[in-house]
């Protein structure tokens, strides 16, 4: 019996007396006296003493302090209702089409909770997987917070029904009068759209019959299509020599010999996309043969960086090669050439005369008779049919110069009653540009389907803004047989409608749409019911087929209408020798030339990622230069190139001290631009890129199309904003019937100002260095032990007996790291020969892993934020001297400084570098705080929330990939204008798997670990162990020419293991002994003088 | 009493006596100070200022503001603070490793060498500081339990082992220089009449008794210290240079940093305490105490080592050729030739070459001159830890990533607010803290002042006729 002890507080409550049951029940038991306290007397004496003030004082602020701590909290909203689809954390793929008049790819975009966020190329779609930095970027495009939010009249905002009305008619009136309608578009390769144009110009030239009978004349309404950068000579070329008007298709896989004159086919030229891939696949040195490239140009194109044997021609002298070639090929004399472009010529003949049917000739110029001279060369070699398909066409650039020529002069001698702008824009890309906008104010009925108040939009009466590519529905046939789809993966942000809807609603063949209307939808799946449908066997009903359309995004029809016709060439072609002739005469001390570069016609200017991606050989970014050979330089700048180092150091190539600036004049049109010295550049030209000098007139295209400040102010000059670059599309002109796009220099000043370029590369060679580069001649890769060509860097050691030769890397101070046997270890693989150097690894890494955009002024601070960069060397005119002192250092001698300077035509090699991932990584140790530290799995890895930012880290890098975080690059407002975290629009691009970093931590490639992990919890829910290909980085998976391969090292069957082990895989900076977890395959060159050299003796011979 | 041989030169000068020893010292303390010290103290203050305004726009605005680039990541921040913590060194080395040896001349330089070393290197600790990305985390650096998990410091870096070389090196030192001011501050503060000061001094004096037993409780703590601090003074410079021995970067893994950053820290640790000490004795007309005897005991010192340092700069040279390791090779070549050749070329002038000029008695013995070369020395060591620091990795093994470092205002502004604060501090010393070791000159009286050294030994006007002045 447990006796409980019970206690009380007094008698009272043992008692339970009345007084104390009624105590009880109150908390207090008197009553406060609240009243008297607040409404007695007293209070007005109560003094709050100064004691008591500085006790409140401080606990308000303490408390106030205290409050303010706390993070502040960012609510997201989950779906009330969930969509079907969309699950969060979970990425939807979508295949769809990118054409914008320029390039033309199959891509599959990504798509975080309703948001495109990246995209790459499909496999197996025409364009096979390639994809061009600019494609890269187009998500980024999508969220440009300039974009119109519905249409305009005047500049003013309106809507849909108003202008419709309006527009709808004018139309009729103007067709009532017959008048003249133009539709003035880019390419179309949609049928879809053809149909939808076709129906408004046939409602528009008969609808006056309909409405006036008396009227005599017939409205005139025609379409006219227009390429910023013209191909229209290849298709006149075509037309003369086999009687059509097209571009045939180039087989670039099936070419053992390329010989390109000023085509820069793998970045720029016709269809980059499938051309560099085709390319790439010639280019693999484990198949029985890699293709021999040569190529002819006047600035160093990417192309010509990749080319075995480069040739410097100036743009007037590439018709004198093309008739060189064609000439030696049928034994005739070369003439007219210089010293080193008839070698090159020699060399390249020698070779096509080896491989008939097996080689392809192709040539960029915009002229018809050198087009007619590569196809007569192409014919005599046997290649139509073989590398060249003419049964098989591509649709791409359908422009046709005259026809512009001849509509230009309409719309500037007031001709034209209504012109309707869509996928173009004319003010800023035609020669006479401010001629044609001038006069597009006194046309009485302008509209622009531009997304934006672009140069020609903001001059037309009306703008009717297009949807964004990735809002809307379209098709694509970009080859006869080939038909891709393009489908919405956003709803439309803005208020914005296609405007092949407009179109539609003009025609009357559609009701008035609204921006989520799906008109034109239903018109291309009418289409494809009647005209796809029928042609194709597999599927058996039209949803079926529809459906695995859009699925697949594209459909290959078996049976076209076209039908397949043997064409015949034709030789008695128009007189092109004395055409090719007058071109070369007409030259001056300098010629121009205007080119094609990353940033295309200067669509996406204000593409942040774009302007931040180096351009592939220069290595500048956000800005437009002259380029000019250096010895042209030193000549102009009038130094003396006697001292090469000194003369070399003088021309400032680079950032470290501000370029020269020259205005250059043509035509009576002067453009004021930096100079970049490129090496490789023809003597006596110079080189400006197309895409530059957007909005000169302050056009709202986009916040980061303008030049910033160091504050991150926009520079304003005569109180205008100024652009970036100048606009090359002036220097051009019409000449007989064909747009030129090089020519005489009239003067070329050099002005007493400098200006700062920023590049991301500023020293240009490898120094001698043979760890980190690693190539190789085709003929010594087949022909002689790995040891010839990738030897391992062995130390000197002593053993027993005496001297012997060691490793560098059995050395090592560390135990070998355990990830090297256990789970997974994630390594990567680099073919150095297929990459080609496009840069798509570095914009896709960007968007992937919401890379910080810097801007110029970072830029040139050497702060750029890429985790992976694609280092560019040249070959240094000391290179030859270095191997000897490296073989034989008894007799050689060579010099550093000279090492510097590249040569006059350097070879070019390209680098992905991104972080090593190393096994015993330098950065890991020298952390205090272990804010960087090694994963079981083999990854080096960012604790950005532990980083202090000592940026030991980063010193002790061999590598130097490691980035910091400078400044607060999502707030500061030097960034503003810059940066799309900084924009609320462009912020919606961000990959919400990746988190923003805050400012002063250091940041790096993680091998998109959140990729890893991705495919880890995949492979978890499929209860199946990961298995090679459930992990690709952005790069890799981006990357055109499937250069990268990512996998698990320790699984033993994965394509990482196979290429880690062969002939030519090594490690960069193996001796260091930091054994990364990357391997590059050394790059092979199908350079092979002796044998060059051989062969030439005996043609020489046989030509006696 | 200890007696000293004859033919030393005395060390303190004139016909002094205990008294003269006290009112010499404490005369500044007492009187007005002069107008030239408001005037200095303001140009320290307005530098001081500049350069806290500097630290705020970089702690407000980011790393970014300074001239960093993702190659050079480290440039004046850590050349300053190597710099600084340098020209901490003299201090500690002359009151302990001199202590040790018994060198009396050290007394009259010792104690504002010591307030120097505490003052450099508080300056030397800040760069770490506001160098790093987020300085409000930086208390990360240290192995404090905490809620983050394992979260734990990093013991294999560098930067760690630097940490606690700095705090400890500075708390054992401000610990000797304080125990040495106590009988000191006793003595002023028996001596001063107004209430406040003689409030502050006492406390500052700690009770001190001045009896038998307080003085020698006073030797053996300083006997200790100086124990202990001896390891420190070749620790810490030797930890620092770790930062870059460990590392990979040609031009910084090097094996000969530690003794070769030592030497250099006592180069230009003397170089300093020569350009503050004679402007002192000018200033506070310690002539007698500190004389040319003194000033050329430490251009010796500055022969000694600035040539240890010459011969260091030669071995790397011929280090980087003979290892056949291309980096290395280049690196080196590039500090001679490359863009930063005139780097090199002043630290090898001011640091190599200039010292050498104290081979000559006329020049090591003349103020003026020590005076001169005292900044040249500082000036060439400053660049010397810019050579090692930026020329080594502006170029290091990958030709793509190589660039070139340019400062900003931020930068400079920085460095010379660092000098503003440590001017302003060491002006507050020499005006309220005596500047001399009073009761520690004291005892060397009878043994190296001059009229005692004339009663014995060779007569009165023996060391007249032997003075050079």
């Amino acid at each position: 019996m447990s006796v409980k002890k019970t206690y009380w507080k007094g008698l009272s409550e043992k008692h339970q007396t009345p007084e104390f049951v009624h105590a009880n029940t109150k908390e207090f038991q008197d009553d406060l006296t609240i009243d008297e306290f607040v409404g007695g007397e007293g209070v007005e004496q109560f003094k709050t003493g100064r004691r008591d003030f500085l006790k409140f004082m401080g606990f308000s602020v303490a408390a106030a302090t205290l409050a303010s701590c706390e993070t502040p909290v960012i609510k997201s909203i989950p779906y009330v209702n969930k969509p079907e689809d969309v699950t969060p954390g979970v990425a939807n793929w979508y295949a769809s089409s990118f054409y914008d008049g320029i390039d033309f790819a199959n891509v599959l975009v990504k798509t975080r909770e309703g948001r495109p966020i990246w995209l790459k190329g499909i496999k197996d779609g025409f364009s096979k997987s390639g994809i061009t930095p600019r494609i890269n970027s187009s998500t980024l495009n999508l969220y440009n917070s300039s974009r119109l939010n519905g249409p305009t009249i005047d500049g003013q905002e309106s809507s849909w029904i108003t202008v419709d009305s309006a527009i709808k008619e004018q139309l009729v009136s103007i067709a009532a009068e017959g008048g003249n309608i133009r539709i003035l578009s880019n390419t179309i390769i949609s049928p879809s759209t053809k149909m939808v144009i076709d129906n408004f110009i046939s409602k528009y030239s008969s609808s006056a019959n309909e409405m006036d009978e008396s009227n005599a004349t017939l409205p005139s309404v025609k379409h006219i299509q227009y390429d910023a950068i013209s191909y229209s000579a290849i298709r006149e070329a075509n037309a003369e020599s086999f009687g059509k008007n097209i571009i045939p298709n180039y087989n670039f896989n099936k070419a053992k010999v390329v010989v390109s004159i000023n085509a820069d086919f793998i970045s720029n030229w016709l269809l980059p996309t499938k051309f560099g891939v085709d390319y790439g696949e010639t280019r693999n040195p484990d198949n029985s043969w890699m293709s021999k490239h040569f190529q002819f140009e006047s600035v160093m194109s990417l192309t010509g960086a990749n080319a075995d044997v480069r040739a410097q021609a100036k743009p007037s002298e590439e018709g004198l090669v093309a008739l060189a070639i064609l000439n030696k090929l049928k034994g005739k004399a070369v003439e007219n050439l210089n010293e080193n472009l008839s070698n090159a010529v020699n060399k390249a003949v020698i070779a096509l005369n080896e491989n008939k049917g097996h080689s392809l000739v192709v040539g960029g110029s915009n002229n018809k008779s050198t087009q007619l001279v590569i196809n007569e060369i192409n014919n005599h070699l046997g290649n139509y049919g073989n590398t060249i398909d003419l049964n098989k066409s591509l649709n791409l650039f359908q422009g046709k110069d005259s026809d512009l020529e001849t509509l230009v002069d309409e719309v500037v001698n007031n001709k034209v009653d209504a012109l309707l702008v869509y996928g173009s824009n004319p003010v800023y890309s035609l020669p006479n540009g401010s001629e044609f906008a001038n006069a597009l104010k006194n046309i009485k009925l302008s509209v622009s389907f531009s997304e934006f108040a672009d140069e020609t939009a903001s001059n037309c009466k009306y703008i009717c803004p297009d949807h964004n590519y990735l809002e809307s529905w379209n098709d694509f046939s970009p080859i006869s047989g080939h038909y891709s789809i393009q489908q919405p993966v956003i709803r439309p942000l803005y208020d914005t409608r296609q405007a092949q809807e407009s179109m539609m609603v003009w025609s009357d063949n559609a009701e008035r749409a609204d921006k989520e209307s799906a008109s034109f939808h239903s018109e291309i799946k009418k289409n494809w019911k009647s005209n796809g449908f029928p042609n194709q066997s597999e599927h058996i009903s039209f949803t079926d087929f529809w459906n695995w359309s859009v699925h697949n995004g594209f459909t290959n029809l078996n049976n076209t209408t076209e039908v397949v016709e043997a064409m015949s060439f034709n030789t008695s072609s128009t007189d092109y020798v004395s055409e090719i002739n007058r071109l070369a005469e007409n030259t001056g001390e300098w010629e121009f030339v205007s080119y094609q570069s990353e940033l295309g016609a200067g669509q996406y200017a204000s593409n942040a990622w774009l302007q931040e991606l180096p351009k592939s050989v220069t290595k500048v970014v956000w800005d437009n230069y002259i380029t000019m050979a250096p010895t042209d330089c030193y000549k102009l700048f009038g130094m003396n190139s006697d001292d090469q180092k000194s003369s070399w150091d003088g021309i400032h190539l680079g950032q470290e001290e501000p370029a020269f600036v020259a205005t250059v004049t043509v035509n009576g049109e002067n453009i004021k631009l930096p100079i970049y010295p490129l090496p490789g550049q023809a003597l006596g030209t110079i080189g400006i890129s197309f895409g530059y000098g957007r909005g000169e007139n302050e056009e709202n295209i986009g916040k980061s199309a303008f030049q910033c400040d160091e504050f991150g102010e926009h520079i304003l000059a005569d109180g205008k904003k100024v652009p970036i670059g100048a606009n090359v599309f002036k220097f051009s002109s019409f000449d007989s019937g064909e747009i030129r796009y090089f020519g005489k220099v009239d003067s070329i000043t050099l002005n007493d100002e400098k200006y700062a370029l920023a590049c991301t590369q500023t020293h240009h060679t490898i120094m001698g260095r043979t760890s980190i580069l690693k190539e190789t001649s085709f003929g010594t890769f087949k022909g002689s032990p790995k040891n010839d060509y990738n030897p391992p860097h062995v130390l000197h050691s002593h053993a027993e007996g005496g001297h012997s030769e060691e490793k560098a890397t059995n050395y090592s101070l560390w135990d070998e790291h355990p990830v090297e046997h256990v789970g997974h270890r994630w390594g990567m693989s680099i073919d150095l020969s297929s990459c080609n150097g496009c840069g798509v690894c570095i914009v896709s890494c960007h968007s992937e892993n919401n890379v910080p955009v810097v801007g110029k002024d970072e830029v040139r601070r050497s702060r750029d934020m890429h985790w992976l960069r694609m280092d560019r060397y040249f070959s240094s005119i000391e290179d030859d001297n270095r191997k000897d002192w490296d073989e034989n250092r008894a007799t050689g001698d060579f010099s550093y400084d000279k090492l510097e300077i590249p040569e006059e035509n350097p070879s070019v090699m390209f680098m992905p570098m991104l972080c090593q991932h190393c096994n015993h990584a330098p950065c890991e140790t020298v952390c205090p705080v272990a804010a960087t530290t090694h994963s079981n799995e083999g990854l080096n890895m960012m604790t950005y929330n532990r980083c202090i930012g000592t940026r030991y880290c980063g010193n002790n890098c061999p590598y130097k990939v490691r980035r910091f975080n400078w400044f607060n690059y999502r707030d500061y407002r030097k960034f503003k204008n810059i940066t799309p975290a900084q924009d609320e629009m462009a912020r919606l691009v961000l990959n919400p798997d990746v988190v923003v970093r805050s400012r002063g931590v250091m940041e790096k490639c993680s091998f998109c670990v959140q990729r890893i992990q991705e495919g880890k919890l995949n492979a978890k829910k499929d209860g199946r162990p990961v298995v090679d290909g459930d992990v690709v980085t952005a790069c890799a998976d981006a990357c055109p020419n499937g250069c990268i391969t990512f996998g698990d090292w320790n699984d033993k069957d994965s394509d990482i293991r196979e290429k880690s082990e062969d002939n030519r895989a090594y490690q960069a900076l193996e001796e260091v002994g930091v054994k990364p977890n990357i391997w590059y395959q050394l790059k092979v060159r199908n350079v092979d003088e002796e044998q060059i050299v051989a062969n030439n003796d005996v043609h020489e011979e046989h030509e006696h | 009493m200890h007696k000293e041989a004859d033919i030393r030169k005395p060390l303190i000068l004139g016909d002094k006596t205990y008294r003269d020893i006290t009112d010499d010292v404490i005369r500044p303390i007492e009187s007005k100070a002069p107008r030239t010290w408001y005037i200095l103290i303001l140009i320290a203050g307005v530098l001081a200022a500049w350069g806290i305004g500097c630290i705020i726009y970089l702690l407000g605005t980011g790393v970014g503001v300074w001239g960093l680039n993702k190659t050079v990541e480290w440039a004046w921040d850590i050349t300053n603070f190597v710099w600084w913590v340098g020209i901490g060194h003299a201090g500690t080395l002359i009151s302990a490793v001199l202590l040790l040896f018994r060198q009396k001349w050290r007394f009259a330089i010792n104690r504002a060498a010591e307030a120097m070393t505490i003052f450099a290197v508080m300056m030397a600790g800040l760069f770490p500081l506001i160098h790093m990305g987020r300085l409000w985390v930086g208390y990360w650096v240290f192995p404090l339990p905490n809620q983050f998990g394992s979260m734990w410091v990093n013991f294999n870096s560098p930067l760690l082992w630097d940490v606690f070389a700095i705090s400890t090196y500075f708390s054992v030192s401000l610990v000797f220089w304080y125990i040495g001011l106590i009988p000191d501050f006793a003595t002023i503060r028996d001596r001063v009449t107004k209430p406040l000061a003689k409030r502050v001094y006492r406390v500052l004096s700690f009770g001190w008794t001045g009896n038998a037993k307080a003085w020698n409780r006073f030797e053996l703590v300083s006997l200790v210290l100086a124990g202990l601090a001896t390891p420190l003074v070749f620790s810490v410079h030797s930890i620092v240079s770790f930062d870059f021995a460990t590392s990979i970067v040609p031009g910084w893994h090097t094996t000969i940093f530690p003794p070769y950053f030592v030497s250099g820290a006592v180069f230009s640790g003397f170089a300093m305490v020569q350009t503050l000490m004679l402007i002192l004795r000018k200033a506070y007309k310690l002539e007698e105490y500190l004389h040319v005897k003194h000033i050329e005991y430490m251009n010796i010192v500055i022969i000694v080592t600035g040539s240890i340092v010459g011969v260091a700069y030669i071995t790397e040279l011929f280090v980087s050729w003979y290892s056949g390791v291309e980096y290395e090779a280049y690196a080196f070549l590039n500090r001679a030739t490359g863009p930063y050749w005139w780097a090199y070329a002043s630290m090898m002038t001011c640091n190599v070459i200039s010292p050498q000029l104290f081979w000559f008695k006329k020049l090591r013995t003349s103020l003026m001159f020590s005076f001169f070369m005292s900044i040249i020395i500082n000036i060439g060591m400053w660049f010397e830890r810019f050579v090692i620091i930026v020329t080594s990795i502006h170029r290091d093994y990958v030709p793509s990533s190589w660039t070139y470092f340019h400062p900003t205002w931020v930068d400079i502004g920085i460095f010379m607010g660092t000098i503003g604060i440590f001017f302003v501090l060491y002006l507050l010393f020499s005006r309220y803290f005596p500047v001399l070791p009073i009761a520690e000159l004291k005892t060397i009286l009878k043994s190296s002042g001059k009229n005692y050294k004339e009663n014995y030994g060779h007569g009165k006007d023996y060391w007249d006729s032997q003075s050079e002045h």
